[in-house]
């Protein structure tokens, strides 16, 4: 009976100082901060514009990204073709764009996935503690233990090419770094005065972590996720270069940079690998930025 | 029981190349076992403009699975791209488009992967869809697991179409291993076991031309592999070497292109050193399966016999002399006196003889050569394990005789091809494990060049070995580095100058290579013919 | 702190046997046996089922599967590392040969990164704000955003192929004579995972210099008068090096897996060219080897680092 007033009225302040804390102060404290970072600006400009292109690729070109046309190969850009066409007769803008798509889900959904499941994890058995935690922890070091390039081409030996694999290697091989932070964190909220008051009032261990905690995390894990998904984004493009990525039928920025391997394509054909090298290279940049200039609005410690 | 089925099936076969019509339809429940689906994809690929595009002009479109030559038939149908004529057919057979066929390959170079979004498009233009994907992993056992039942059986593969190629020394070759419960993906069938026997019964080219005639104008209608194009060889030479007329030929294999004359331009320190591709990786293979794809095949071992460009036999190697039986039915050879092993060790009919009874327990060597072995007399029994003597061997003196058991068309053409190895270092080994021997890492062979300097995938060494039978080599070294055909590192050193002789099959490195000032290349028609396999058991 | 030491390294053994005991069940997962994959699909398209048995016979693949693991181990302890499946060469003969490569390649790149990475990072630190500091911060972030392997290309077309300066390739000059005959060989992949690996390096040691130099003693020694370059010099820099001993210790896996795609690009013959072969050949044992080794040299790694962390500082023992 007591407890249940007790809980309602807690909750009534609790909801209160949520709102209060979160969205109106050091939310908007830190966007505006991110968006005074001119680097981070650029960053989330180009990263906008290479994600919307992507997405709406129906409304930038006509072109059909797998239509081959063998009587126009190997073409240098032109109106028609805005950056020439592949040694299939592909048009290579199309490509860009439609592999944007891919190589976005991978990097972006991998990034986003391995926190999810690191942060759920690691907030939930940080909190719990006992043998869930020696666990986790146990599981985490196991997958930390490995380098990351020999651990994503272990798995992708393991469980074979696709696309759907490639994701769930790199949320396997990425999901441990957030877990562990996630954990630390937990480890040291856990005995913070506030949190222990709401378990003394018999709050469910799941609704302190989610609602009370981790909020209070949300700057580290947009800073590990925008690290993440750049990651990812380069090691689609290095195991398409092995050979071992997303299959090649599927048009992906590793898989169309691909062709910069054969010399001839390199030396003579720079439309080729040119655009989606440099697309590559500044969605990766533009997520660095972001993924910097977050870092610098949410610690403070790292001013400068 | 079992006669019956085959005669059942040996009518069925007669009544079906009778009437054309009645073998236009499915055998079991998967549509690729129709003919005319299989023609209708042949219609729907336009492999002319593939030709001339994609593969720049360096191939020729293939109406059978035999090379343009005295034994193909007049009159085959090129299937020349028409599509309208594909959809009537895949109408006629009732096809599902929502089917999606799964193509497989092989190859890792961009090409292939190239070719493969053009057979995508040019299918999907008349309604078939298709993925393709390239295996990894165990990919022997993914393209070739047969069925239990070779004739009506479930398949044990997962793909529907496959494209892969054929390379032959003979060019039984092409269609042996058609036969029943040979493959994985073509159901045995009797008309076709009668026609590929028909092909190996005579050692006789004019007398096997009919049945080459015949088992191609088959082949043409019902499609059980589409040939696809020819493939040509390309042999490539920088201006610093000089064949000093030695001509070429068939470089997959090995044939007489008097490396031992061969010169180069010296470098800077006045040596002549060649480079070349093809050293090993981690070992050096065993040169029974690939009989000539590596450079160390081709320099460190001789055969007994050589062969000239187009393979047919033109004189011997380690043999003196050699005389076949007036049957064709045994053949003998008698080495030539002192030869040595690089180390020294003297070589004889004991290393021969050891080589072959080898040979023949090993799994994986080449077909003829496997062809020919087993047709010794006890042979087989000897591969099978049931005996441990080859009656049909005997050596005397400096003479091995071996006598057949059955006609071996290409029995002369073997012995160009297969190296015989040291017996006393390797006679220890389980033929089983024989490619596992520490022998490998650093081999003894008999041929004009011996290895010098392995440094295992970065390069290997080969120095003239001073006591060949055939006078010594006058180039001062070659150099081999661990890049293949269609891999990026040819080009490379290529373009850096460190690679003076090789041969490729893919033409993008063709158009490369003939793009640098500094390096020819030869083109040469060889029997290779890339195809695409139809995977026409029932499915699970 | 040896008995730190001890218990550092018995949580160690069951993590390793651990790791042993899932990276050969994972293998032994992966879909059908290495026996084909040795052999030439044209040629395997020939052979008979049979002959495909005596081949899985003659791999001992055909045991059950805890029988294979304990037989595998045994051996792993006694040192004995098995045989490639591909040509039966020992592992530990392809690890001697191939690890010095990588290491070479490695060291000499972790070195250079580390060095200047160091340097540029304390340099930036110092003129914190500046616009030296900006534009390095900005060419390092570009530097970590391009694909290594098309950094690699694109350098080995300038340097090799068309200025000709630098071998295309390889690790030994062959018919080498001195010493130096190897340094062009190693010049291009060594900067190159260098480039990529420095800017890490400059961020961390920018920002250990800004905390450095924030702590209290050196606005002491400001307060006394010292000259400038010697407080950044003697108090800062030492201050900064702790987290740059830790980062190299956590940079040593890198030894191992950092040069994998650069070997590949430069035809380098190390262990990561070598694991490239075997996940693409399905060569289960010599994968499940350098993984295995890969780990270890990580597991040993974060010892070390636990130790000298521990030597610092005191604290780190008791917990």
């Amino acid at each position: 009976m007591s407890s249940r007033s007790l809980n309602k009225k807690f909750d009534k302040i609790l909801a209160r100082e949520e709102a209060g804390e979160l969205s109106s102060n050091s939310g908007s404290r830190a966007l505006k901060k991110l968006l005074n970072n001119r680097l981070a600006l650029v960053g989330l400009i180009l990263f906008s514009i290479i994600i919307f292109t992507a997405v709406f690729a129906p409304l930038f070109t006509s072109a059909d990204p797998m239509k081959i046309n063998l009587r126009n190969l190997s073409q240098p850009p032109s109106a028609d073709h805005w950056f020439g066409t592949d040694k299939t007769g592909r048009d290579v803008f199309a490509r860009v764009l439609y592999g944007g798509r891919v190589s976005i889900l991978v990097g972006l959904g991998s990034g986003i996935i391995a926190a999810i499941i690191g942060v759920l994890v690691g907030a939930y058995t940080g909190y719990k503690g006992g043998w869930l935690d020696v666990i986790a922890l146990r599981v985490s070091e196991l997958f930390m233990s490995f380098p990351q390039i020999i651990l994503v081409l272990l798995l992708v030996s393991i469980i074979g090419q696709s696309l759907i694999n490639l994701m769930i290697i790199f949320v396997l091989t990425g999901w441990g770094g957030m877990y562990r932070m996630a954990r630390a964190r937990m480890l040291s909220l856990r005995e913070e005065e506030y949190v222990q008051a709401l378990q003394s009032f018999g709050l469910s261990t799941a609704t302190i972590c989610y609602k009370h905690i981790l909020p209070n995390a949300l700057g580290p894990i947009m800073v590990n996720i925008t690290l993440s998904t750049a990651a990812f984004i380069l090691a689609e493009a290095g195991l398409s270069f092995l050979g071992l990525g997303v299959p090649a039928s599927i048009p992906t920025w590793g898989n169309i940079l691909n062709v910069a391997q054969e010399i001839r394509v390199l030396q003579n054909f720079w439309w080729m690998w040119l655009p989606v090298g440099a697309t590559i290279s500044l969605f990766v940049l533009s997520v660095n930025f972001i993924g910097d200039g977050l870092r610098d609005a949410t610690d403070p410690s790292q001013q400068g | 029981m079992l006669n019956q089925i085959s005669g059942i099936a040996l009518a069925a076969g007669l009544f079906m190349s009778s009437a054309g019509l009645v073998s236009a339809q499915a055998i079991n429940d998967e549509p690729l076992s129709d003919p005319r689906v299989r023609q209708a994809i042949a219609y729907a690929i336009d492999m002319d403009t593939i030709v001339d595009t994609l593969l720049e002009g360096k191939a020729i479109a293939a109406d059978s699975m035999l090379p343009n030559g005295p034994h193909k038939p007049a009159g085959l149908n090129a299937y020349a791209y028409d599509p309208d004529k594909a959809r009537e057919l895949l109408a006629a057979a009732n096809w599902d488009s929502d089917r999606e066929l799964d193509m497989v390959y092989y190859y890792g170079d961009q090409l292939t992967a190239d070719l493969m979004a053009a057979v995508q498009a040019y299918l999907s233009d008349v309604g078939v869809k298709m993925t393709y994907r390239k295996l990894e992993g165990d990919v022997g056992a993914q393209l070739t697991t047969r069925p239990t039942n070779p004739v009506d059986g479930i398949s044990n593969i997962d793909w529907d179409l496959g494209y892969g190629a054929a390379a032959a020394t003979a060019l039984q070759e092409y269609y042996n291993p058609y036969k029943t419960g040979g493959t994985s993906h073509t159901p045995g069938n009797a008309e076709l076991d009668g026609l590929i026997d028909a092909i190996n019964a005579t050692a006789d080219p004019d007398a096997q031309r009919p049945a080459y005639f015949a088992i191609q104008e088959y082949w043409n209608t019902n499609l059980d592999a589409l040939p696809l194009y020819y493939q040509q060889l390309f042999i490539y030479e920088s201006n610093k070497l000089n064949r000093n007329g030695h001509g070429y030929g068939n470089e997959q294999y090995n044939y007489d292109f008097g490396i031992v004359d061969w010169t180069m331009e010296p470098d800077a320190n006045g040596k002549q050193i060649m480079y070349t591709n093809t050293a090993p990786p981690q070992f050096f293979e065993l040169p029974w399966a690939n009989l000539g794809i590596w450079i160390t095949s081709k320099i460190v071992f001789d055969k007994l016999l050589s062969a000239d460009g187009s393979l047919a036999v033109n004189g011997s190697q380690l043999a003196e002399s050699y005389s076949v039986g007036a049957d064709g039915m045994s053949v003998s050879f008698t080495l030539k006196d002192g030869l040595t092993w690089h180390d020294g060790s003297a070589l004889t009919v004991a290393d021969v003889e050891w080589s072959v009874k080898t040979a023949l327990r090993v799994p994986n060597i080449h077909a003829v050569v496997a062809n020919t072995f087993t047709s010794i007399d006890g042979g087989q029994a000897y591969r099978d394990g049931t005996s441990d003597e080859i009656a049909g061997i005997a050596t005397d003196g400096n003479t091995i005789t071996f006598t057949m058991s059955k006609l071996d068309p290409n029995m002369l053409l073997t012995f160009t091809q297969f190296p015989p190895l040291p017996m006393e270092l390797l006679k220890g080994t389980d033929p089983i494990e024989l490619q596992q021997a520490a022998y490998w890492q650093n081999p003894i062979g008999s041929g004009p060049f011996r290895i010098e300097e392995v440094q295992m995938n970065d390069f290997v060494r080969y120095v003239p070995f001073e006591n060949y039978h055939g006078g010594v080599a006058k180039i001062d070294e070659i150099v081999a580095f661990p890049s293949l055909d269609g891999d990026g590192n040819l080009l490379k050193n290529a373009g850096a100058g460190k690679m003076d002789y090789g041969f490729t099959k893919n033409v993008a490195d063709v158009a490369a290579l003939e793009a640098m000032d500094h390096m020819r290349v030869i083109p040469a028609d060889i029997p290779y013919t890339r195809m695409i396999w139809f995977n026409k058991f029932a499915r699970k | 702190m040896l008995t730190y030491v001890i218990r550092r390294i018995l949580i160690l053994i069951p993590m390793l046997l651990t790791i042993s005991f899932l990276v050969y069940t994972a293998l032994e997962l992966t879909p059908g046996d290495a026996v084909s994959a040795l052999i030439n699909p044209e040629v395997a398209s020939r052979l008979s089922d049979a002959q495909f048995a005596e081949l899985r016979e003659a791999y001992g693949l055909n045991k059950p599967f805890i029988v294979r693991y304990g037989i595998w181990l045994s051996n792993v302890m006694q040192g004995n590392f098995g045989h490639s499946l591909a040509g039966g060469v020992p592992i530990s003969t392809i690890f001697l040969d191939r690890l010095p490569a990588t290491l070479e390649l490695s060291l000499v790149a972790l070195l250079f990164s580390t060095v200047l990475g160091c340097i540029l990072g304390t340099y930036s630190a110092l003129k914190r704000g500046s616009i030296t500091d900006s534009s390095l911060t900005v060419v390092g972030m570009i530097g970590v955003s391009i694909p290594e392997f098309f950094f690699g290309l694109v350098a080995l077309l300038i340097f090799a192929l068309n200025l000709g300066w630098l071998p295309v390739g390889g690790r030994l000059l062959p018919g080498y004579e001195t010493i130096w005959d190897r340094v062009p060989h190693i010049i291009m992949p060594a900067m190159v995972l260098s480039l990529m690996m420095t800017a890490g390096v400059m961020r961390y040691a920018r920002s250990s210099m800004l905390d450095a130099l924030t702590r209290e003693f050196i606005t002491t020694a400001r307060s006394k008068g010292l000259p400038e370059w010697r407080i950044n010099l003697l108090h800062g820099f030492r201050v900064a090096l702790t987290p740059v001993i830790v980062l190299i210790g956590f940079r040593l896996p890198l030894l191992i897996g950092g040069s994998v795609i650069i070997e590949q690009v430069f035809q380098w013959p190390g262990i990561g060219n070598e694991f490239i072969g075997a996940v693409r050949g399905s060569d289960y044992p010599l994968v499940m080897m350098i993984a295995l080794f890969s780990v270890f040299a990580v597991l040993m790694a974060s010892l070390i680092i636990d130790v000298l962390t521990a030597l610092i500082d005191p604290r780190v023992r008791l917990s």
